[in-house]
């Protein structure tokens, strides 16, 4: 018994490795690979009655993706992802700056309590803006009060608070890899530029920006890809006028037990994010 | 340096903007309305409510036991695949094997959720429990395999195992008592992690959960389609402290951890 243990763990051998991996392999397969390649294949059957499924195989579920009444989801599920990085970047990078070069002491501190919200469930973090937002909400209630409004204003369930939620998740995501890839860059590199006298300004656009350009990409796509996939923000903070592709997705599984186009909404969402991350592979290479 | 101040307090409205929303839930879980967002005095009885709530408690504790059963099945794993990748001489796949690891954080929870839920019921599986905890434990193994794998690499570097070999010992008796003594903080932090994942998971659970299973971010979901009562700022709150007091735990471990590397 021993001495098969010690067998196992000493990895001479490519099977030794591959039974100490096997437990996680068929996680993977059953949890992960399973469930995705029976999505893809799922997306091509049909409909029956009652949520029943048929197995006549066509691309039928595809084109009805991109028929007029779903359409606008998928558009505007990539608006809102392509919003989202770019505010997240906009907002994002002179606080990823302010860490790497500014903050000092205080850096790892901050770090964490950048974190630290999005370790904290977002379902509860999303409860506090519909009290911050609600027609009855924090902002509504003081801004009556102070006279500044007649009437309340609807901020949740709006584009505005879908928008909102998904910068305020998000914004580490971006900001992280942005830190990351500021803080390799040489500071010798940055007060050379000094040196041969630019000033501040020239100095970030020539040197500071381009370099941190890695950090730029991965933090837009990191933000941009889960945002692909989101459900909690739309379904708590933008209601179903906002929808987008999760919920889509979600009401095929849940609601209209229309499993095969719920498949190739899926699929969509899947092939889209591959698509992205073999783009940025292939920026990297290229860089 | 009138610029640097600007930047400074930029950071700190982000800063704000951030903790807003726990500040609200935190102020509001004390104030003694029900429907208003004007204060009306100090109150503890939505803390009251919570604990004599019933069903918020059974769901607390289905919670609990889920995030436990899911964080153990990923430490578990996390630790073979860890060791086989570390430890183990280079073999065919092991860079299939890393790459693979890491998918299940980049695939999107919707995805996941829908998927292992149709591949569930057409094999004819009852969704239980079980699978709840089995799904999870998936989306727990990257943090797993991610603190474990750092901490048996540093360890490498130190060659204690192969000490405890030169000295006699099988490659059994080196790894129950050097290496894994050795790797059991990161073992924990990984798995205090997976807690936390667990524990917080909404969109997994929301769709392979059987009708019986209500986790607690799922009877919070339910809680606040009725509506909003101060009663989910209270809840919030408990379960914003309880994620500080893991991730403090975790943050004492990793030092720990350090100390231990310079010994």
């Amino acid at each position: 018994m021993q001495n098969a243990l010690s067998w196992l763990l000493g990895g001479r051998k490519p099977a030794a490795s591959h039974i100490l991996l096997a437990p996680a392999a068929l996680w993977l397969l059953f949890f992960l690979v399973i469930p995705a390649l029976g999505l893809v294949t799922l997306s091509f059957a049909t409909n029956g009655p009652y949520g029943t499924i048929v197995w006549t195989l066509g691309l039928h579920n595809y084109r009805r993706a991109f028929d007029p009444k779903y359409l606008p989801v998928l558009i505007r599920t990539l608006a809102f992802a392509g919003s989202t990085a770019a505010l997240c970047l906009l907002l994002g990078y002179p606080l990823a700056y302010f860490l790497t070069f500014r903050a000092g002491r205080w850096r790892n501190a901050l770090l964490v309590a950048l974190m630290l919200p999005f370790w904290s469930s977002c379902l509860v973090a999303f409860y506090s803006w519909m009290i911050v937002l609600g027609k009855e909400g924090l902002i509504n209630t003081t801004l009556l009060r102070l006279g500044f409004l007649n009437s309340p204003v609807g901020f949740l369930y709006t584009p505005f608070a879908i928008l909102l939620g998904l910068v305020y998740f998000y914004l580490p995501f971006t900001v992280l890899p942005l830190y990351a890839s500021l803080e390799k860059i040489p500071r010798s590199i940055i007060e050379a530029a000094y040196d041969l006298g630019a000033d501040r300004w020239t100095a970030f656009f020539k040197v500071t920006l381009p370099l941190s350009l890695p950090g730029v990409v991965a933090g837009c796509l990191l933000t941009f890809i889960p945002c692909l996939g989101d459900f909690l923000t739309a379904e708590l903070l933008g209601g179903p006028r906002y929808y987008l592709l999760g919920n889509l997705i979600s009401n095929q599984f849940m609601m209209a037990q229309d499993w095969p186009f719920g498949a190739a909404l899926t699929s969509i969402l899947l092939s889209g994010l591959i698509a992205g991350l073999w783009l940025y592979q292939r920026w990297e290479e290229q860089a | 340096m009138k610029r640097g101040r600007f930047l400074a307090s930029y950071c700190a409205a982000l800063f704000a903007f951030l903790y807003l929303p726990l500040a609200v839930m935190f102020v509001f879980s004390f104030n003694d309305a029900r429907r208003n967002v004007v204060w009306r005095g100090f109150t503890f009885k939505w803390y009251k409510a919570l604990v004599q709530d019933v069903e918020l408690m059974r769901a607390m504790w289905t919670s609990l036991e889920l995030a436990a059963a899911a964080a153990a099945i990923a430490a578990f794993l996390g630790m073979l695949a860890s060791y086989a990748m570390v430890r183990h001489q280079p073999f065919g796949g092991r860079s299939a094997y890393s790459a693979l690891l890491n998918v299940p954080l980049m695939m999107p929870e919707v995805a996941l959720g829908v998927g292992i839920l149709s591949f569930l019921i057409r094999a004819g599986y009852e969704l239980d429990f079980a699978a709840l905890a089995c799904a999870h434990a998936l989306i727990c193994l990257p943090y797993t395999v991610a603190a474990i794998r750092a901490r048996l690499i540093s360890l490498q570097e130190s060659s204690l195992e192969e000490a405890a070999m030169d000295l006699g010992a099988t490659e059994f008796q080196a790894f129950m008592k050097v290496t894994l003594p050795l790797a059991m903080p990161a073992i924990i932090s990984g798995a205090l992690l997976s807690f936390t994942v667990s524990f917080e998971d909404f969109v997994i659970s929301f769709f392979i959960a059987g009708i019986g299973i209500v986790t607690m971010p799922i009877k919070i979901y339910s809680m606040m389609k009725f509506g909003v009562t101060p009663e989910i700022n209270a809840l919030s709150v408990c379960l914003v402290a309880a994620t500080l007091l893991l991730l403090a735990l975790n943050a004492a471990l990793s030092l720990r951890l350090e100390d231990g590397g310079r010994r």
